[in-house]
């Protein structure tokens, strides 16, 4: 069924249709009226339990088709940037909102938009834009008839409890890919060679982004990466240039593959802003400055990405400065204004995420005050064995006196330790407060009056700090926002 | 004083931060004056049996596994043993463990062949049923995750487990440990091996900065077989100390979760353990080796969490 047509259901099975939608609808209330979370999950579980085609059937409506961009990092804040430029383009990007991207996640997203009577309201601008969760990848592809467009950001290791190793999110992507329509395009990133070669035998139009500013190169090998192998004969691979982990200008010794000349190009770009960064973004069609409201080289390499994506999507060159007005969603660089201070929560959740907000927020080399906070999930995720793998050595001195939080804050004071932030009998000054509101409280008042403070953490500790700063007043709770000012609204 | 450290394959074999014990033993030989010499050995490099005072080697998942193990073979098995046996002391976690024993049944493939170090080899569950997963799901279920307690010495080695064989011990084999609490080697009670300063485990988390025991024994080991004899001075380790009181807690919240499980379930593991071992015992014999060692006895086991869940696939 191609995308645009309206798929026509019997009358059993359209009734069934609109009580699926109408059950899901009443569990999302239930659900936020109980106080149990933002329903992200539950309506799309009701609903699909009622109709299994719910999904298919509401994404099958939305007009324009769909884009999907997953990956391990990055694809929260590369839809929201694409979206703007959907927006400044006419059309009425649908959107789930983050951590909703799983199948049942998705499921909620839709049932939230459609009308009582099961179906989306009829819009013929409307474009679906979603974030797939790389490990659901398979299940929600089956879901979606005539996806436009699939991004793929990148490929690191990720919750290793959860996820294993990227060898089996790359084979699991893989096999979801041999499914893929014919014409649906591939946005790849070409310095994640990982990703580059996804799908290597299918005939799809394939459109690569990378950064060709040699002067971002690292100069040596990261020491948080976990270089992948050649992608086609496993020989290993030398790289000119590593821009972070894996990423950059790679070949292989043994096979000469390497990396493909991408169409979109970051030219040149400043990190040096802790707030901002300023970049030059080539295209087949011409040259862009964007000056992204988000710090560091991770988020110009999503910008990157969404300036590819909308470049396949045909999205006019003029709609591509409104990349500038991304809002920055809870836990990524978001700013709260406390007793003073201005207070920026960033979730990092993997050993390379962890280091590059680090790097994004350090990028002026001056020392600031933090919070660093590490969580486990008993019995779902308790690895946090990559904290070893952030690179926090070189980092010594950045970050003086920083209060840990979280319930594995004592593995986080044993890390720096040995990274050299503290020694034998010499606590170096860290702060261990397990509670993430009494810790918040320290690190506050740790931090000088009217300078700002960073909170670089896993989620649990920023949920419980975020909740108890909503209590006070400072936020609002993630799914008001969701729906109010309309940073997440299609 | 100066100790030659040799780490294999860190570009392959350093998943679950693995680099965390090298920098561990570099920290606590800093703190004491000891200066250390890092060689990083990768696909083709030999190694030279006298100059590795400790050797150390990661964990990996299986395409690593098989990436490595014919170099760990034929280019520096015969390195390993030897240096070895003039009394290196060597570090072996997870798949490296595992192809540090007499041989590993992969998922996929024939078997690897190990460096025959330990009398021990490994068997991967799953191996001798399709050997395919279709979803993450699928794959998670035939692995063995959580935190793992280990009775060592005199004191308790903790860390984190995650692996999908089980790895069984030879007659000439000694037990690094006994489990505490979780898994282990393969459920019958052991975990890991130790030959003489050799020692193979899958504690993981990395496990060297939460027993600085252990990294001790290993540098002590290690500077003896420099300078005959090692006196280490002690650190102070409150941080360590602090992190493995709150590892032994998390154990201690599984296994209690662990027993408040229905008992029917309890049975059924049990039971898809026995039908394990005996398929494991089963093994061929030539690459086996020497066979059976009984069960330790006396020892009195809480095992938690860490059972693989379902099995019925």
């Amino acid at each position: 069924m191609s995308a645009g047509s309206r798929p026509q259901l019997g009358p059993g099975a359209s009734a069934r249709r609109a009580f699926a939608v109408s059950a899901g609808k009443a569990a999302r209330r239930g659900t936020r009226r109980l106080g149990k979370g933002n329903g992200t999950t539950v309506p799309g579980i009701v609903t699909l339990a009622i109709d299994p085609g719910a999904l298919a059937g509401l994404l099958a409506e939305i007009s324009r088709g769909a884009v999907l961009v997953t990956g391990s990092n990055g694809k929260g804040t590369t839809c929201r940037m694409l979206a703007q430029v959907m927006r400044a383009s006419g059309l009425h990007p649908v959107i789930n909102a983050e951590g909703s991207n799983q199948r049942a996640g998705l499921a909620s997203t839709m049932v939230a938009k459609a009308a009582l009577t099961g179906h989306l309201p009829p819009d013929p601008r409307a474009i679906g834009l979603f974030e797939v969760d790389e490990g659901s990848f398979p299940e929600v592809l089956r879901q979606v008839s005539q996806p436009k467009a699939v991004v793929f950001t990148n490929i690191f290791r990720d919750q290793l409890d959860r996820y294993l190793e990227p060898a089996y999110i790359k084979a699991l992507l893989e096999q979801a890919m041999q499914t893929l329509p014919a014409d649906t395009a591939l946005v790849l990133n070409a310095d994640d060679p990982r990703v580059a070669l996804v799908a290597a035998d299918a005939k799809n139009p394939r459109l690569y982004f990378g950064v060709d500013d040699l002067e971002l190169s690292r100069g040596r090998a990261d020491p948080t990466s976990d270089f992948p192998r050649c992608p086609r004969c496993e020989g290993e691979l030398t790289y000119s240039c590593v821009y972070y982990a894996h990423l950059g200008h790679w070949a292989c010794r043994d096979c000469g593959l390497a990396r493909p000349q991408p169409q979109v190009r970051l030219t040149k770009a400043d990190l040096s802003g802790a707030y901002s960064t300023r970049l030059l973004v080539a295209t087949p069609i011409g040259e862009t400055a964007l000056e992204v409201p988000l710090p560091g080289l991770y988020n110009a390499y999503n910008a990157l990405a969404a300036v590819a994506a909308a470049t396949q999507c045909e999205l006019p060159e003029r709609s591509l400065p409104a990349i500038e007005r991304t809002a920055t969603a809870f836990f990524r660089m978001e700013k709260v204004r406390v007793a003073g201070h201005d207070v920026y929560l960033a979730l990092a959740k993997n050993a390379n995420g962890y280091t590059e907000v680090l790097r994004a927020v350090l990028g002026d080399h001056q020392p600031k005050q933090m919070l660093l906070g590490l969580n486990d999930y008993p019995g779902k995720q308790p690895d946090t064995s990559w904290i070893w793998d952030v690179d926090f050595a070189s980092l010594t001195g950045l970050i003086p006196a920083p209060v840990l939080s979280g319930n594995r804050a004592a593995d986080l004071a044993v890390r720096l330790k040995y990274a050299g932030w503290a020694g034998p009998g010499d606590d170096g000054g860290l702060a261990i407060e397990p509670d993430p509101v009494r810790a918040f409280q320290t690190a506050l008042a740790r931090t000088p009056a009217g300078q700002p403070m960073w909170v670089v953490s896993t989620s649990v500790v920023l949920s419980e700090m975020r909740s108890w700063l909503a209590q006070l007043g400072y936020v609002r709770e993630p799914w008001r926002e969701q729906t109010g000012a309309g940073t997440w609204r299609a | 004083m100066r100790i030659s450290v040799c780490c294999l394959y860190p570009d392959i074999m350093s998943t679950y931060g693995d680099r965390g014990n090298v920098e561990t033993v570099l920290r606590r030989c800093g703190w004491r004056d000891i200066a250390v010499d890092v060689t990083e050995l990768r696909l083709g490099d030999r190694l030279a049996p006298d100059t590795a005072d400790l050797i150390v080697i990661g964990g990996g998942g299986e395409s690593q596994q098989h990436l490595v193990a014919p170099d760990l073979c034929k280019v520096k098995g015969e390195g390993i043993r030897e240096a070895v046996a003039r009394g290196a002391a060597a570090l072996a976690v997870g798949g490296g463990y595992e192809l540090f024993g007499r041989f590993c049944q992969p998922q996929r493939g024939a078997e690897l062949r190990g460096v025959g170090l330990f009398d021990a080899w490994t068997i991967r569950e799953n191996a001798l049923l399709s050997g395919h997963y279709d979803t993450i799901s699928e794959a998670h279920a035939d692995r063995v995750i959580g935190e793992l307690v280990v009775r060592w010495r005199d004191t308790l080695l903790v860390g984190f487990e995650n692996h999908g064989g089980g790895t069984y011990l030879g007659a000439a084999a000694q037990p690094l440990g006994q489990v505490v609490s979780g898994h282990g080697n393969n459920g019958d009670g052991t975990e890991g091996v130790i030959l003489g300063s050799a020692v193979g485990t899958y504690l993981r988390g990395p496990c060297l900065p939460k027993n600085p025991a252990l990294a001790d024994f290993l540098i002590s080991a290690a500077v003896r077989r420099r300078y005959g004899a090692a006196d280490l001075p002690p650190l102070a380790d409150g941080l360590e100390e602090a992190a493995r009181a709150a590892a032994m807690q998390r154990a201690r919240e599984a296994a209690s979760t662990a027993r408040a499980k229905p008992r029917l379930s309890a049975l059924a593991e049990a039971g898809l353990r026995h039908r394990r071992h005996a398929r494991a015992r089963a093994a061929p014999a030539a690459l086996r080796g020497s066979g059976e060692r009984p069960l330790a006895g006396g020892e009195t086991l809480h095992h938690g969490g860490n059972a693989r869940p379902g099995g019925s696939r």
